[in-house]
């Protein structure tokens, strides 16, 4: 990986908070003792009297965001993805999903970067949770700028709003002036012999595999799918009817997450080659961060060698 | 505070008519609650047609008391409530648990008058804490929170992290109504799980407390008056409304065997007959004893 950004993906996860909070008089926070540590701290100092404290009450919180969006407050309920999705997963479910509230949940503390914390705080289920879920939209964001313009459309957009922020410095790949619509793929790198689909901080990861690629003479196509849910079908199809094969990469379990959501297109609609990167089907256990992606196989090196297996899957 | 000879009149003519259609809907939806629906006809009755400020032409309206039903499939009796109020004809009550109709459990888009959706149980308190959270942040300081929660679901922790909250809060525009029916859906509950002391842990939870006859309707209005005006101190309020599951048809009284059970048309007639003479009126049977609705077979749910 090159050099990351020295601002985390919680800082710019501050700073939109508070650009939406001057927007946005009906927006209110909704925290379970965690603030400081996603950084919500920052809206609770300027809109003291917009910030709610509820404790270490998870399901508590999440009905309760539900009634204010019911008096039509804008409720971003926070706390770290594991507890948003293990813990309240039935009021987000019943009292938000169902209801199609306008609720904006942020997960933060997702997948591999929170590692020393062990398998109760690394998010790996969240993605796929959370997509199962009707009325539920689900993105994942690349870099900083890409979380900025996640938060400014979820806000406009009505019903309920799950994204992640990962405790992570990632290299930003967007402009300052990038925008994000739902159901719409950013393609990153033009390429014909095989797709690389990314969400979250594995969209990097593929840009640096794609290097990699070239120099063992491969073109790779890197694409980044930030809305989750609804992901973009079109540009699923029409890369992979070019190239012929792809891997998915995603900073969650690759059961039911982010790359099923690529293969349940490519199944449909035009069927060829995808390997998954991303958590294997096991607890993360507490170790440093890199350690953890090389245990998983989701480095760049082990992306470049599920994507050299798909495009000799396909030529054979 | 005392309610004139007419209000009474009418309210229990009102509990009656909730008792009635919840069989009714019940009975051709083929499916729900008559135990947990009968337990809260009387509150339904005095929350509906005397207690809360409602504007049934504009049921949004941003002076309305707001309403949680938190034992959601109690959901008969709240949807007979609102058709006998006007929110809607109350031949609406036959599409219960049909397509674009009534939802089994409360769900605020298949009806004017549901504020917020449910089913599993323990969640509406927290709802109803938001929802006066959010009174308080527009200034709304006329509008009352109810929330109806059921003794079986007293056993979610999710209650009491709600309870918790609400006295953090100050929440005294919240009142929240016990149905303490005695029976849950497998068992009676201290055989089940235990509540008691009861009021002694909403106390300590920072709760004013009253405790009530739940079929007494005198009592039931009196505690809900004192709750909106006399008790504004700062604290959230609960009235424990001790009722009896399945309150007016033998059968079903204190019969945990009725939480989830639909009559077939002949039982139906029998218990709406049994209970028309019960409020002495003439003997008035099922609407649908003899229309042959060929839907699909009765989910008896014992």
């Amino acid at each position: 990986m090159e050099e990351n950004s020295s601002i985390e993906m919680r800082d710019a996860f501050a700073e939109a908070l508070l650009e939406l909070g001057d927007k946005y008089e009906k927006m209110v926070f909704l925290d379970a003792d965690l603030h400081t540590s996603t950084k919500a701290s920052m809206f609770k100092a300027k809109y003291p009297e917009r910030f709610y404290q509820f404790g270490i009450a998870e399901q508590n919180m999440f009905g309760a965001a539900a009634g204010l969006a019911i008096e039509g407050f804008i409720p971003f309920p926070s706390t770290f993805a594991v507890f948003a999705s293990r813990r309240a997963l039935d009021q987000i479910a019943i009292s938000i999903c169902y209801a199609n509230l306008n609720v904006k949940i942020p997960g933060s503390y997702v997948g591999v970067p929170t590692s020393r914390a062990g398998a109760s705080h690394n998010s790996i289920e969240d993605i796929a949770i959370m997509r199962s879920m009707p009325n539920m939209k689900v993105a994942d964001p690349a870099s900083n700028n890409d979380l900025k313009a996640i938060m400014r459309t979820a806000i406009e957009t009505a019903g309920p709003v799950y994204f992640r922020i990962a405790r992570y410095s990632v290299r930003e790949i967007f402009p300052d002036s990038h925008s994000f619509s739902w159901g719409m793929g950013n393609i990153l790198k033009q390429g014909k012999d095989v797709t690389l689909f990314g969400t979250g901080i594995m969209t990097a990861f593929c840009l640096d595999a794609s290097e990699l690629l070239e120099k063992e003479g491969y073109s790779a196509e890197v694409i980044h799918l930030g809305s989750v849910k609804p992901v973009d079908r079109q540009m699923i199809i029409k890369s992979v009817s070019k190239t012929g094969c792809a891997v998915t990469a995603e900073n969650a379990s690759v059961i039911g997450g982010f790359g099923d959501s690529v293969i349940e297109v490519v199944t449909d609609e035009y069927p060829v080659y995808v390997r998954k990167i991303g958590v294997r089907d096991r607890f993360l256990e507490s170790a440093g961060m890199n350690d953890l992606f090389t245990q998983h196989q989701m480095q760049p090196d082990d992306i470049v060698k599920a994507a050299i297996s798909v495009i000799r899957a396909k030529t054979q | 505070m005392e309610l004139s000879k007419t209000d009474f009149k009418k309210l229990e003519e009102y509990a009656y008519q909730i008792r009635r259609l919840s069989v009714e809907m019940i009975t051709y939806g083929k499916w729900g609650h008559i135990g947990g629906s009968f337990s809260m006809a009387e509150i339904f009755s005095v929350l509906y047609f005397k207690e809360m400020k409602i504007f049934t032409d504009d049921p949004l309206n941003e002076q309305r008391d707001r309403f949680i039903l938190s034992k959601a499939h109690g959901s008969p009796a709240l949807y007979a409530a609102l058709a006998l109020r006007g929110y809607y004809d109350i031949d609406n009550i036959y599409n219960y648990c049909e397509p674009g109709g009534l939802e089994g459990h409360t769900h605020m888009a298949c009806a004017p008058g549901i504020e917020a959706s449910g089913g599993p149980l323990g969640m509406g308190l927290s709802v109803s804490v938001g929802i006066a959270l959010g009174l308080r942040r527009k200034e709304n300081f006329r509008s009352r929170v109810y929330c109806v929660v059921g003794d079986g679901e007293s056993n979610e922790g999710n209650v009491w992290e709600a309870a918790m909250s609400a006295s953090h809060y100050n929440l005294d525009n919240l009142i929240c109504i016990v149905d303490y029916n005695k029976a849950m859906a497998k068992g009676l509950i201290w055989d089940l799980m235990g509540l008691e002391p009861f009021a002694d842990k909403w106390k300590a939870f920072g709760w004013n407390v009253q405790e009530v006859d739940g079929h007494d309707i005198n009592e039931v209005y009196k505690a809900l008056y004192k709750s909106r005006w006399i008790l504004a101190n700062g604290k959230p309020n609960v009235v424990i409304a001790h009722t009896v599951k399945g309150k007016g048809v033998e059968r079903a009284e204190f019969n945990y065997k009725w939480h989830t059970h639909a009559p077939d048309p002949a039982t139906a007639d029998e218990m709406l007959r049994e209970l028309s003479v019960n409020y002495g009126r003439e003997p008035e049977g099922y609407s649908k004893l003899h229309i042959n609705d060929k839907k699909d077979t009765f989910y008896g749910g014992e």
